[in-house]
């Protein structure tokens, strides 16, 4: 056959570009590879931490970095210390009495538990919600404005609300009613209105504590949406004791247990595998981590 | 007995208490105001006591009564919601003066009022502070006794404040005293003013430790705060002490505008604690 | 609701349909390739072969991390399974066309008989027609269109056995046998590119029906 009558075989067979950008396949993909993330900025660093309560051992030896713009989830069976490890990265451990935290947590490289660290500074940059909504008893506006008010910004704050709110996905549902009780929104509202009011003193991480733990799958579901979105901007950590969710919503996964002690008295949590949530709940490494995500556990 | 019998009996034994209390109090109310009630005139409220009855008027008593009211109301409830606080938020429980500050709060608010006013006549009105048989004297004396009255319903009404809510105060960055002051006694104020409320309209109508430390019997001028006073309930326990009838009806005049008093501020706790009640 | 989640199912059936068209490119270069004699063009399509089948261990892969990180259910199982299983078979059909073109290559010192080439166009192109029938309607979950690639497959199977019946004719005349037995294979190839464009009608079915059920019965 003569060439200059055909097109380029090539061309017959694939003309041009393939029709799917595979860039966009990873980007969709919630399985990113551990090496990608792990080339992005590191926010904490977590090394051999213990924590103790009244002298009893409630966690122990954890090591694992959390890196910047990503989702973690912590999951794991009740008892084995998530809770307790999430509150060690805003110092909320200080303030149950007899709690003592032995390792290392570093924060942008710099150690939260140095004696200069101020922790009310810690948790204005580390922000938390919880499993059961808490808005304070006064108006929406008042409750998102309460982190920068008692920062001591008096002005500008109808912007900072405004804004909050549009973050947390509830401006459109309040925006004529912001003078109304908080109290008064149903359970999925309030909990935004948590998320809204944590994102008012411009933190940089999120941290859940089983967020969505009390709501409704419609409200969860509204949550986990904003998960997705929040962590363009910010860096999130959550506790869940739903694997689904967070196969649904991380892109690294910690699986902590329960190890009893040789006498049979006594026990703590400790880390088992930290990977990418693909890998976790694909090929998971240690076959404790197979029996809990399978639901073969206890 | 059949069980139906036995519970229609307790219901029974339930109402017979219920007759028996209200219906003394009830009786002692009507026959109160049976006889006080010709006596109500502008005269009680503006004339002076005097020897002769038809000239008669409690008017130095009722404002000493309500001057004692107010500085009541500045002394112990600022002290008294203070140590609340210090006692449910700073105090280190397990720490043994704390235990022993706890302890003898609820003993001192079983303590009689007259032991009290011993108290203060050896305290305040002579010794250290000596100021003398005065009107302040009297409102401190009874300001030793609502203070653990009061502490006592602070704290209940701060640690009604569900935990959750200084949880996330604390999380967002605030100290914790900004978490106390912005949200916690915001939220505690119905709780707290009930309380108070109720302790002062106790404390208006005591009336041995006054007499303990010198409130007069007579006292024909306007009372003011550092000088010799009388209280309502003085004045009371004096005119039914003298042996004229027209004496007596205006005790009994005077015991309604006692009674008055106190259930408008009862009245006002109650219109407080409902108006302001938080549902968590 | 679960924005990132429908991304992903969309992207799960836009990688099946751009597989798809990879196969629809390779039997027309497998078929063209055929008919010109153009050897060139057969070892485009065996090479081309490495593309179908990148796409669909891509795909494998994201069903399996589908099915991992976001549980499924109902509808969305469904479409996930027929993805699964209609990239199994388009990764069949891009084998068939590979064994078209080497059969051609192998062939190629050997004179064509012109019916016969003509009748294996003919099958080609209703291949490529059933392919494109059989994509389309999975693509609009029109149960109808799918289960038309019933009537289609008849035509191939008849002219399979035309062509079939043709050969043994040619048994006789020596320098034609091993042509034409090559050309049987050839044949079957075609044949079985038509059925696995069926069984893609019959995952339409199952997706928009919860049902599985064969068209046809196997044994013809």
């Amino acid at each position: 056959m003569d060439q200059e009558q055909q097109p380029d075989t090539h061309a017959r067979l694939a003309p041009g570009a393939p029709s799917i950008d595979s860039s966009r396949i990873a980007e969709v993909s919630l399985g990113t590879a551990r090496a990608d993330l792990e080339r992005r900025e590191q926010v904490f660093h977590v090394g051999d931490l213990s924590v103790a309560y009244g002298g009893k051992l409630a966690l122990d030896g954890v090591s694992l970095d959390i890196y910047g713009n990503t989702v973690t989830a912590f999951i794991g069976p009740s008892g084995c210390g998530k809770s307790t490890f999430i509150r060690c990265f805003n110092r909320m451990n200080d303030l149950i009495v007899g709690a003592g935290v032995e390792g290392v947590v570093q924060y942008h490289g710099k150690d939260l538990y140095a004696k200069d660290v101020d922790p009310v500074e810690v948790r204005r940059r580390i922000g938390m919600v919880f499993q059961k909504p808490n808005p304070f008893p006064k108006s929406i506006y008042d409750n998102v404005a309460f982190g920068p008010r008692v920062l001591g910004q008096k002005k500008g704050l109808a912007d900072v609300v405004e804004s909050c709110l549009r973050r947390a996905a509830l401006w459109d549902e309040v925006k004529d009613r912001l003078e109304d009780g908080a109290l008064g929104l149903s359970g999925g509202q309030q909990q935004r209105l948590c998320i809204a009011r944590a994102l008012a003193t411009s933190p940089d991480v999120l941290l859940m504590d089983e967020p969505a733990s009390a709501l409704d799958p419609i409200a969860t579901a509204a949550i986990e949406d904003l998960m997705h979105d929040l962590k363009r901007e910010y860096t999130i950590i959550v506790v869940t004791h739903n694997m689904q969710q967070a196969a649904r919503v991380a892109d690294m996964t910690a699986f902590f247990s329960v190890n009893i002690h040789e006498d049979g008295k006594g026990r703590h949590g400790i880390l088992v595998e930290y990977d990418a949530t693909t890998k976790i709940f694909t090929q998971p490494a240690d076959k404790r981590t197979e029996d809990y995500v399978t639901g073969r556990f206890g | 007995m059949s069980r139906k019998a036995r519970g229609r009996l307790f219901v029974g034994a339930m109402v017979l208490c219920l007759a028996v209390s209200f219906g003394t109090l009830g009786w002692l109310l009507v026959t109160t105001f049976v006889d006080g009630i010709p006596g109500l005139t502008s005269k009680l409220f503006t004339a002076p006591p005097s020897t002769q009855p038809d000239e008669a008027g409690a008017r130095p008593a009722i404002l000493a009564t309500v001057y004692i009211a107010a500085l009541l109301l500045l002394m112990a409830v600022p002290i008294g919601v203070a140590t609340a606080i210090y006692l449910e938020e700073y105090a280190h429980k397990e720490r043994w003066y704390n235990r022993l500050l706890e302890l003898n709060i609820q003993n001192l608010a079983a303590v009689p009022a007259i032991v009290y006013g011993i108290l203060g006549l050896a305290f305040v009105v002579r010794g250290p502070f000596g100021i003398g048989r005065v009107l302040l004297a009297g409102a401190i004396i009874l300001t030793l006794v609502v203070l653990p009255t009061v502490i006592i319903s602070s704290r209940e009404a701060i640690r009604a404040v569900p935990e959750s809510i200084s949880q996330g105060g604390l999380a967002l960055g605030a100290t914790k005293w900004q978490v106390i002051w912005r949200q916690i006694l915001p939220a505690a104020i119905p709780g707290i003013a009930t309380g108070s409320i109720l302790a002062l309209s106790r404390a208006v109508g005591e009336t041995a430790p006054l007499l303990l430390i010198g409130a007069l019997q007579y006292v024909a001028f306007d009372p003011t705060v550092l000088g010799p006073f009388t209280a309502l309930p003085v004045q009371i326990y004096t005119w039914i002490k003298l042996p004229d009838p027209e004496f007596q009806a205006l005790a009994a005049a005077a015991i309604i505008v006692l009674l008055a008093i106190v259930l408008t501020m009862n009245a006002v706790a109650i219109f407080l604690r409902n108006r302001f009640r938080q549902n968590w | 609701m679960r924005v990132e989640y429908q991304e992903r199912l969309h992207l799960l059936e836009s990688s099946l349909q751009e597989q798809g068209t990879l196969c629809l490119r390779a039997i027309r270069g497998a078929v063209d390739a055929l008919t010109t004699q153009d050897l060139e063009l057969c070892d485009e399509v065996i090479a081309f072969d490495d593309e179908i089948d990148d796409r669909y261990h891509r795909i494998e892969k994201m069903v399996e991390e589908t099915l991992a990180l976001e549980t499924p259910v109902a509808g969305d199982l469904r479409l996930v399974l027929a993805v699964l299983h209609n990239s199994i078979h388009l990764e069949r059909i891009g084998d068939q066309s590979v064994t078209i073109a080497k059969l051609t290559k192998l062939s190629a010192k050997f004179e064509p008989h012109h019916e016969l080439v003509e009748g294996l166009r003919e099958m080609g192109d209703r291949c490529e027609e059933m392919l494109r029938v059989a994509l389309d309607s999975f693509a609009e979950r029109n149960v109808e269109r799918a289960r038309s690639l019933v009537e289609l497959d008849e035509l191939i199977d008849r002219t399979n056995h035309r062509v079939t019946d043709k050969v043994l004719e040619m048994a006789a005349t020596p320098g034609q046998q091993e042509w034409g037995m090559r050309m049987i294979i050839v044949s079957r190839c075609l044949e079985r590119i038509g059925d696995n464009a069926v069984d893609i009608g019959e995952q339409t079915v199952f997706l928009a029906t919860g049902e599985f059920r064969e068209f046809v019965d196997a044994s013809h």
